[in-house]
Protein backbone atom coordinates (compact mmCIF):
# COMPACT_ATOMS: atom_id res chain seq x y z
CA UNK A 1 0.00 0.00 0.00
CA UNK A 2 1.23 3.48 -0.88
CA UNK A 3 0.54 6.35 1.46
CA UNK A 4 1.08 9.68 -0.22
CA UNK A 5 2.94 12.34 1.79
CA UNK A 6 -0.16 14.48 1.93
CA UNK A 7 -2.31 11.64 3.16
CA UNK A 8 0.29 10.59 5.69
CA UNK A 9 0.37 14.09 7.13
CA UNK A 10 -3.35 13.99 7.69
CA UNK A 11 -3.54 10.76 9.60
CA UNK A 12 -4.70 11.56 13.05
CA UNK A 13 -4.88 15.27 12.23
CA UNK A 14 -8.58 15.48 13.12
CA UNK A 15 -9.65 14.06 16.48
CA UNK A 16 -13.08 13.13 15.07
CA UNK A 17 -11.93 11.06 12.12
CA UNK A 18 -8.95 10.00 10.05
CA UNK A 19 -8.39 10.07 6.33
CA UNK A 20 -6.84 6.90 5.04
CA UNK A 21 -6.07 5.69 1.51
CA UNK A 22 -8.95 3.81 -0.05
CA UNK A 23 -6.69 0.92 -1.00
CA UNK A 24 -6.84 -0.24 2.62
CA UNK A 25 -10.38 -1.41 1.93
CA UNK A 26 -11.82 -4.12 -0.23
CA UNK A 27 -13.98 -3.23 -3.21
CA UNK A 28 -16.91 -4.77 -1.30
CA UNK A 29 -16.32 -2.38 1.60
CA UNK A 30 -15.94 0.61 -0.70
CA UNK A 31 -19.09 -0.32 -2.62
CA UNK A 32 -21.09 -0.60 0.57
CA UNK A 33 -19.72 2.69 1.89
CA UNK A 34 -20.38 4.50 -1.39
CA UNK A 35 -23.98 3.28 -1.50
CA UNK A 36 -24.56 4.31 2.11
CA UNK A 37 -23.37 7.85 1.45
CA UNK A 38 -26.01 8.32 -1.23
CA UNK A 39 -29.11 6.74 0.25
CA UNK A 40 -30.90 10.09 0.43
CA UNK A 41 -29.84 11.39 -2.99
CA UNK A 42 -32.55 12.24 -5.49
CA UNK A 43 -30.50 10.30 -8.05
CA UNK A 44 -28.65 7.81 -5.84
CA UNK A 45 -26.97 5.76 -8.62
CA UNK A 46 -26.06 2.82 -6.37
CA UNK A 47 -23.44 0.36 -7.56
CA UNK A 48 -22.53 -3.24 -7.00
CA UNK A 49 -18.99 -4.62 -6.85
CA UNK A 50 -18.90 -5.33 -10.57
CA UNK A 51 -19.96 -1.84 -11.49
CA UNK A 52 -17.60 -0.10 -9.08
CA UNK A 53 -14.70 -2.25 -10.30
CA UNK A 54 -15.53 -1.30 -13.89
CA UNK A 55 -15.88 2.36 -12.89
CA UNK A 56 -12.43 2.36 -11.27
CA UNK A 57 -10.91 0.79 -14.37
CA UNK A 58 -12.66 2.89 -17.02
CA UNK A 59 -12.05 6.21 -15.31
CA UNK A 60 -8.47 5.53 -14.15
CA UNK A 61 -9.39 5.90 -10.50
CA UNK A 62 -6.35 5.27 -8.30
CA UNK A 63 -7.26 3.90 -4.89
CA UNK A 64 -3.79 4.80 -3.56
CA UNK A 65 -4.74 8.45 -3.86
CA UNK A 66 -8.45 8.05 -3.14
CA UNK A 67 -9.57 8.47 0.46
CA UNK A 68 -11.84 7.10 3.12
CA UNK A 69 -12.84 9.07 6.22
CA UNK A 70 -12.78 6.72 9.16
CA UNK A 71 -13.88 6.99 12.79
CA UNK A 72 -12.94 3.94 14.83
CA UNK A 73 -14.07 1.24 12.41
CA UNK A 74 -16.88 3.18 10.81
CA UNK A 75 -16.54 4.63 7.32
CA UNK A 76 -17.98 8.15 7.42
CA UNK A 77 -17.38 9.07 3.82
CA UNK A 78 -15.12 8.63 0.84
CA UNK A 79 -13.81 10.39 -2.22
CA UNK A 80 -12.05 8.96 -5.25
CA UNK A 81 -9.37 10.40 -7.49
CA UNK A 82 -9.01 9.67 -11.20
CA UNK A 83 -5.51 10.31 -12.52
CA UNK A 84 -4.41 11.05 -16.08
CA UNK A 85 -1.27 12.85 -17.24
CA UNK A 86 -1.30 16.37 -15.80
CA UNK A 87 -4.88 16.08 -14.56
CA UNK A 88 -6.96 14.62 -11.77
CA UNK A 89 -10.70 14.09 -11.38
CA UNK A 90 -12.57 13.99 -8.08
CA UNK A 91 -15.47 11.56 -8.10
CA UNK A 92 -17.80 9.49 -5.90
CA UNK A 93 -17.37 11.98 -3.06
CA UNK A 94 -19.95 11.32 -0.37
CA UNK A 95 -20.54 11.43 3.36
CA UNK A 96 -23.04 9.42 5.40
CA UNK A 97 -26.19 11.51 5.86
CA UNK A 98 -25.87 11.56 9.67
CA UNK A 99 -22.21 12.62 9.50
CA UNK A 100 -22.65 15.61 7.22
CA UNK A 101 -21.92 19.22 8.27
CA UNK A 102 -19.07 18.05 10.49
CA UNK A 103 -16.18 18.85 8.17
CA UNK A 104 -15.79 15.38 6.66
CA UNK A 105 -16.52 16.44 3.08
CA UNK A 106 -14.23 19.45 3.35
CA UNK A 107 -11.40 17.34 4.79
CA UNK A 108 -11.80 14.80 1.99
CA UNK A 109 -11.75 17.55 -0.62
CA UNK A 110 -8.69 19.26 0.87
CA UNK A 111 -6.77 16.01 0.96
CA UNK A 112 -7.81 14.95 -2.55
CA UNK A 113 -6.56 18.33 -3.75
CA UNK A 114 -3.34 17.88 -1.77
CA UNK A 115 -2.91 14.51 -3.45
CA UNK A 116 -3.50 16.20 -6.80
CA UNK A 117 -0.71 18.65 -5.97
CA UNK A 118 1.56 15.76 -5.04
CA UNK A 119 0.80 14.31 -8.47
CA UNK A 120 1.64 17.74 -9.99
CA UNK A 121 -1.80 17.97 -11.58
CA UNK A 122 -2.23 21.15 -13.59
CA UNK A 123 -5.98 20.97 -13.35
CA UNK A 124 -8.54 19.06 -11.29
CA UNK A 125 -12.09 18.58 -12.53
CA UNK A 126 -15.29 17.18 -11.06
CA UNK A 127 -19.01 17.04 -11.71
CA UNK A 128 -21.82 17.75 -9.31
CA UNK A 129 -25.50 16.95 -9.82
CA UNK A 130 -27.37 20.16 -10.52
CA UNK A 131 -29.33 21.35 -7.47
CA UNK A 132 -27.06 19.54 -5.01
CA UNK A 133 -26.45 22.91 -3.43
CA UNK A 134 -24.39 21.80 -0.37
CA UNK A 135 -21.94 19.90 -2.57
CA UNK A 136 -21.77 22.70 -5.13
CA UNK A 137 -21.03 25.24 -2.39
CA UNK A 138 -18.30 23.01 -0.98
CA UNK A 139 -16.65 22.85 -4.38
CA UNK A 140 -16.85 26.62 -4.84
CA UNK A 141 -15.28 27.08 -1.39
CA UNK A 142 -12.44 24.78 -2.37
CA UNK A 143 -11.66 26.85 -5.45
CA UNK A 144 -13.66 25.21 -8.24
CA UNK A 145 -15.29 27.19 -11.03
CA UNK A 146 -18.13 26.23 -13.38
CA UNK A 147 -17.37 24.95 -16.86
CA UNK A 148 -20.96 24.27 -17.94
CA UNK A 149 -23.89 21.92 -17.68
CA UNK A 150 -23.81 18.31 -18.85
CA UNK A 151 -26.94 16.28 -19.58
CA UNK A 152 -27.59 12.65 -18.77
CA UNK A 153 -30.06 11.21 -21.29
CA UNK A 154 -32.15 8.05 -21.57
CA UNK A 155 -34.07 6.53 -24.43
CA UNK A 156 -36.33 3.50 -24.08
CA UNK A 157 -36.02 0.73 -26.68
CA UNK A 158 -37.76 1.27 -30.00
CA UNK A 159 -37.11 2.04 -33.64
CA UNK A 160 -36.32 5.60 -34.74
CA UNK A 161 -39.32 7.84 -35.45
CA UNK A 162 -38.40 8.09 -39.11
CA UNK A 163 -36.28 6.20 -41.62
CA UNK A 164 -32.66 7.29 -41.61
CA UNK A 165 -31.05 8.86 -44.64
CA UNK A 166 -27.62 8.15 -46.09
CA UNK A 167 -25.62 4.96 -46.11
CA UNK A 168 -23.85 4.23 -42.83
CA UNK A 169 -20.52 2.50 -42.58
CA UNK A 170 -20.29 0.45 -39.37
CA UNK A 171 -16.82 0.38 -37.84
CA UNK A 172 -15.02 -1.68 -35.23
CA UNK A 173 -13.32 -0.61 -32.01
CA UNK A 174 -9.89 0.45 -33.29
CA UNK A 175 -11.31 2.68 -35.98
CA UNK A 176 -13.90 4.09 -33.59
CA UNK A 177 -11.25 5.01 -31.02
CA UNK A 178 -9.13 6.62 -33.74
CA UNK A 179 -12.08 8.83 -34.67
CA UNK A 180 -12.36 10.08 -31.09
CA UNK A 181 -8.88 11.55 -31.35
CA UNK A 182 -10.16 13.97 -33.98
CA UNK A 183 -12.19 15.90 -31.48
CA UNK A 184 -10.84 19.38 -30.79
CA UNK A 185 -13.34 20.49 -28.15
CA UNK A 186 -12.29 19.71 -24.54
CA UNK A 187 -14.24 16.79 -23.12
CA UNK A 188 -15.48 15.86 -19.68
CA UNK A 189 -13.49 13.08 -17.96
CA UNK A 190 -16.27 10.57 -18.69
CA UNK A 191 -16.37 11.32 -22.42
CA UNK A 192 -12.61 11.64 -22.94
CA UNK A 193 -10.92 9.22 -25.30
CA UNK A 194 -9.08 7.80 -22.27
CA UNK A 195 -12.38 6.64 -20.75
CA UNK A 196 -13.75 5.09 -23.94
CA UNK A 197 -10.48 3.35 -24.70
CA UNK A 198 -10.70 1.68 -21.26
CA UNK A 199 -14.28 0.52 -21.92
CA UNK A 200 -15.25 -2.75 -23.60
CA UNK A 201 -17.39 -3.20 -26.71
CA UNK A 202 -16.81 0.19 -28.33
CA UNK A 203 -18.13 0.44 -31.88
CA UNK A 204 -19.04 3.20 -34.30
CA UNK A 205 -20.52 4.31 -37.57
CA UNK A 206 -19.68 6.96 -40.09
CA UNK A 207 -22.25 8.66 -42.28
CA UNK A 208 -22.19 10.74 -45.45
CA UNK A 209 -25.38 12.56 -46.41
CA UNK A 210 -26.42 13.63 -49.90
CA UNK A 211 -26.02 17.31 -48.95
CA UNK A 212 -22.34 16.76 -48.19
CA UNK A 213 -22.71 16.55 -44.41
CA UNK A 214 -20.32 14.03 -42.95
CA UNK A 215 -19.62 12.74 -39.45
CA UNK A 216 -19.52 9.81 -37.07
CA UNK A 217 -20.98 8.29 -33.95
CA UNK A 218 -19.04 6.18 -31.43
CA UNK A 219 -20.90 4.16 -28.80
CA UNK A 220 -20.66 1.27 -26.38
CA UNK A 221 -22.81 -1.82 -26.66
CA UNK A 222 -23.11 -2.53 -22.97
CA UNK A 223 -23.45 -6.10 -21.75
CA UNK A 224 -24.94 -7.70 -18.70
CA UNK A 225 -24.18 -11.39 -18.15
CA UNK A 226 -22.88 -11.55 -21.74
CA UNK A 227 -26.13 -10.22 -23.22
CA UNK A 228 -26.32 -6.83 -24.94
CA UNK A 229 -28.70 -4.81 -22.84
CA UNK A 230 -28.08 -1.21 -23.73
CA UNK A 231 -26.27 1.36 -25.80
CA UNK A 232 -24.21 3.92 -23.95
CA UNK A 233 -21.30 6.40 -24.13
CA UNK A 234 -22.62 8.00 -27.32
CA UNK A 235 -20.22 10.50 -28.92
CA UNK A 236 -21.45 12.37 -32.01
CA UNK A 237 -19.18 14.41 -34.19
CA UNK A 238 -19.82 16.41 -37.35
CA UNK A 239 -16.83 16.65 -39.66
CA UNK A 240 -18.64 19.01 -42.04
CA UNK A 241 -22.11 20.18 -42.97
CA UNK A 242 -25.44 20.33 -41.17
CA UNK A 243 -24.95 19.24 -37.56
CA UNK A 244 -28.60 18.70 -36.77
CA UNK A 245 -29.36 16.72 -39.93
CA UNK A 246 -26.27 14.61 -39.43
CA UNK A 247 -27.12 14.01 -35.75
CA UNK A 248 -30.60 12.84 -36.75
CA UNK A 249 -29.14 10.52 -39.36
CA UNK A 250 -26.53 8.98 -37.07
CA UNK A 251 -28.99 8.37 -34.24
CA UNK A 252 -31.67 7.05 -36.59
CA UNK A 253 -29.23 4.52 -38.05
CA UNK A 254 -28.14 3.49 -34.57
CA UNK A 255 -31.68 2.87 -33.33
CA UNK A 256 -32.76 1.21 -36.54
CA UNK A 257 -29.94 -1.31 -36.09
CA UNK A 258 -30.58 -1.83 -32.35
CA UNK A 259 -34.33 -1.25 -31.87
CA UNK A 260 -34.59 -3.53 -28.84
CA UNK A 261 -31.84 -1.87 -26.81
CA UNK A 262 -32.28 0.73 -24.11
CA UNK A 263 -29.93 3.72 -24.39
CA UNK A 264 -28.36 5.87 -21.72
CA UNK A 265 -25.64 8.37 -22.33
CA UNK A 266 -23.87 10.76 -20.03
CA UNK A 267 -22.34 14.21 -20.16
CA UNK A 268 -23.73 15.63 -23.37
CA UNK A 269 -22.82 19.29 -23.13
CA UNK A 270 -25.75 21.70 -22.86
CA UNK A 271 -24.41 23.52 -25.92
CA UNK A 272 -23.70 20.43 -28.01
CA UNK A 273 -25.20 21.26 -31.43
CA UNK A 274 -26.39 17.64 -31.77
CA UNK A 275 -28.58 17.88 -28.66
CA UNK A 276 -31.84 18.71 -30.49
CA UNK A 277 -31.35 15.56 -32.58
CA UNK A 278 -31.28 13.47 -29.38
CA UNK A 279 -34.63 14.87 -28.29
CA UNK A 280 -36.14 14.36 -31.74
CA UNK A 281 -35.12 10.70 -31.49
CA UNK A 282 -37.02 10.23 -28.23
CA UNK A 283 -34.29 10.84 -25.65
CA UNK A 284 -35.40 12.08 -22.23
CA UNK A 285 -33.34 14.18 -19.88
CA UNK A 286 -32.71 12.22 -16.66
CA UNK A 287 -30.78 14.94 -14.85
CA UNK A 288 -28.01 17.49 -15.26
CA UNK A 289 -24.55 17.83 -13.84
CA UNK A 290 -22.41 20.89 -13.51
CA UNK A 291 -18.82 20.37 -14.61
CA UNK A 292 -16.26 22.31 -12.55
CA UNK A 293 -12.51 22.81 -12.72
CA UNK A 294 -9.72 24.10 -10.52
CA UNK A 295 -6.24 24.97 -11.66
CA UNK A 296 -3.44 23.41 -9.67
CA UNK A 297 -0.31 25.13 -8.40
CA UNK A 298 1.60 23.38 -11.18
CA UNK A 299 -0.40 25.06 -13.91
CA UNK A 300 1.98 27.50 -15.55
CA UNK A 301 -0.31 28.53 -18.34
CA UNK A 302 -1.92 31.23 -16.24
CA UNK B 1 -53.18 -14.11 -1.08
CA UNK B 2 -52.21 -11.06 -3.12
CA UNK B 3 -48.46 -10.98 -3.64
CA UNK B 4 -46.37 -7.83 -4.06
CA UNK B 5 -42.75 -7.89 -5.17
CA UNK B 6 -40.64 -5.01 -3.85
CA UNK B 7 -37.38 -4.50 -5.75
CA UNK B 8 -35.38 -2.10 -3.58
CA UNK B 9 -31.70 -2.11 -2.65
CA UNK B 10 -31.97 -0.01 0.51
CA UNK B 11 -32.80 -2.32 3.41
CA UNK B 12 -34.62 0.38 5.39
CA UNK B 13 -36.95 1.18 2.51
CA UNK B 14 -37.56 -2.49 1.71
CA UNK B 15 -38.28 -3.20 5.36
CA UNK B 16 -40.69 -0.29 5.62
CA UNK B 17 -42.62 -1.42 2.56
CA UNK B 18 -42.66 -4.98 3.88
CA UNK B 19 -44.06 -3.98 7.26
CA UNK B 20 -46.70 -1.67 5.85
CA UNK B 21 -47.87 -4.04 3.12
CA UNK B 22 -47.74 -7.15 5.32
CA UNK B 23 -49.87 -5.41 7.93
CA UNK B 24 -52.58 -5.07 5.27
CA UNK B 25 -52.52 -8.77 4.48
CA UNK B 26 -50.34 -8.76 1.38
CA UNK B 27 -47.62 -11.31 0.90
CA UNK B 28 -44.40 -9.36 0.29
CA UNK B 29 -41.41 -10.61 -1.69
CA UNK B 30 -38.20 -8.61 -1.51
CA UNK B 31 -35.31 -8.38 -3.96
CA UNK B 32 -32.29 -6.11 -3.53
CA UNK B 33 -31.23 -5.92 -7.17
CA UNK B 34 -32.69 -6.18 -10.65
CA UNK B 35 -31.41 -9.64 -11.43
CA UNK B 36 -32.89 -11.13 -8.25
CA UNK B 37 -36.07 -9.17 -8.84
CA UNK B 38 -36.50 -10.53 -12.33
CA UNK B 39 -35.83 -14.07 -11.20
CA UNK B 40 -38.29 -13.75 -8.32
CA UNK B 41 -40.92 -12.25 -10.60
CA UNK B 42 -40.63 -15.13 -13.05
CA UNK B 43 -40.80 -17.74 -10.29
CA UNK B 44 -43.56 -16.22 -8.17
CA UNK B 45 -45.68 -14.21 -10.67
CA UNK B 46 -46.58 -11.39 -8.23
CA UNK B 47 -49.80 -9.43 -8.55
CA UNK B 48 -47.99 -6.08 -8.38
CA UNK B 49 -44.34 -5.05 -8.65
CA UNK B 50 -42.85 -2.01 -6.93
CA UNK B 51 -39.47 -1.07 -8.45
CA UNK B 52 -36.90 1.35 -7.12
CA UNK B 53 -35.43 3.19 -10.13
CA UNK B 54 -31.93 3.26 -8.64
CA UNK B 55 -30.69 -0.32 -8.40
CA UNK B 56 -27.07 -1.41 -8.09
CA UNK B 57 -26.76 -3.85 -11.02
CA UNK B 58 -28.96 -2.34 -13.73
CA UNK B 59 -31.33 0.51 -13.07
CA UNK B 60 -35.07 0.25 -12.52
CA UNK B 61 -36.01 1.47 -16.00
CA UNK B 62 -34.00 -1.31 -17.56
CA UNK B 63 -35.63 -3.88 -15.29
CA UNK B 64 -39.12 -2.62 -16.12
CA UNK B 65 -38.21 -2.71 -19.82
CA UNK B 66 -37.15 -6.35 -19.50
CA UNK B 67 -40.33 -7.27 -17.69
CA UNK B 68 -42.59 -5.51 -20.17
CA UNK B 69 -41.09 -7.48 -23.01
CA UNK B 70 -42.07 -10.74 -21.28
CA UNK B 71 -45.67 -11.79 -22.06
CA UNK B 72 -46.32 -12.93 -18.48
CA UNK B 73 -45.81 -9.38 -17.20
CA UNK B 74 -47.66 -7.54 -19.94
CA UNK B 75 -50.62 -6.85 -17.65
CA UNK B 76 -48.95 -6.88 -14.24
CA UNK B 77 -49.13 -3.47 -12.54
CA UNK B 78 -45.57 -2.15 -12.18
CA UNK B 79 -45.01 0.96 -10.11
CA UNK B 80 -41.78 2.92 -9.93
CA UNK B 81 -40.64 3.95 -6.47
CA UNK B 82 -38.46 6.99 -6.80
CA UNK B 83 -37.17 10.23 -5.31
CA UNK B 84 -36.82 11.80 -8.74
CA UNK B 85 -38.56 15.12 -9.31
CA UNK B 86 -42.21 14.73 -10.34
CA UNK B 87 -41.69 15.80 -13.93
CA UNK B 88 -38.75 13.45 -14.53
CA UNK B 89 -40.46 10.57 -12.77
CA UNK B 90 -43.65 11.05 -14.78
CA UNK B 91 -41.96 11.01 -18.17
CA UNK B 92 -39.62 8.14 -17.28
CA UNK B 93 -42.34 5.83 -16.00
CA UNK B 94 -44.49 6.52 -19.03
CA UNK B 95 -41.61 5.91 -21.45
CA UNK B 96 -40.60 2.64 -19.78
CA UNK B 97 -44.05 1.16 -19.34
CA UNK B 98 -44.75 1.60 -15.63
CA UNK B 99 -48.37 2.02 -14.61
CA UNK B 100 -47.45 4.82 -12.25
CA UNK B 101 -45.02 5.88 -9.55
CA UNK B 102 -44.84 6.37 -5.84
CA UNK B 103 -42.67 9.14 -4.46
CA UNK B 104 -39.91 8.65 -1.92
CA UNK B 105 -39.73 9.16 0.93
CA UNK B 106 -43.06 7.78 2.06
CA UNK B 107 -44.72 10.61 3.92
CA UNK B 108 -48.20 9.14 4.22
CA UNK B 109 -48.80 5.45 4.82
CA UNK B 110 -52.57 5.69 4.09
CA UNK B 111 -51.82 7.38 0.77
CA UNK B 112 -49.23 4.71 -0.08
CA UNK B 113 -51.74 1.98 0.73
CA UNK B 114 -54.42 3.68 -1.33
CA UNK B 115 -52.11 3.90 -4.34
CA UNK B 116 -51.19 0.22 -4.09
CA UNK B 117 -54.83 -0.81 -3.69
CA UNK B 118 -55.86 1.30 -6.67
CA UNK B 119 -53.43 -0.47 -8.99
CA UNK B 120 -54.53 -3.89 -7.74
CA UNK B 121 -58.18 -3.33 -8.64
Amino acid sequence: MKITPATKASLGANPQFQLVPANRFTIEELTRAYNQTRVDYMVPMPMNVIRLTEYIHVYDVDLNYSLVALSSDQILGLGMLGIRPGRTWITRLGVLPVKRRQGVGRALMDMLLANSETLRAQVTTLEVIKNNIPAYNLFVRTGFKDVGELLVLRRPPGPPPHAPSGEPCWIERAEALALLERRRVPQSWITETGSLSNADDILGLTLDLADGSRGWLVFQQQKFRMFSVSLSRLILHTEQGDTLRLGRGLLAHLHQRYPSLDTHTENISFDDPHLPAFFEMGYLESFRRIEMYRQGAHNHRG
Amino acid sequence: MTTILVVEDLPDNAELADRVLSSQGYEVLKAADAETGLQMAVERQPDLILVDLGLPDVDGQTLVGWMRRMPEFARTPILAWTAWPEETAAKMVKAYGCNGYIRKPLTSIPQFMAQIAAYLR
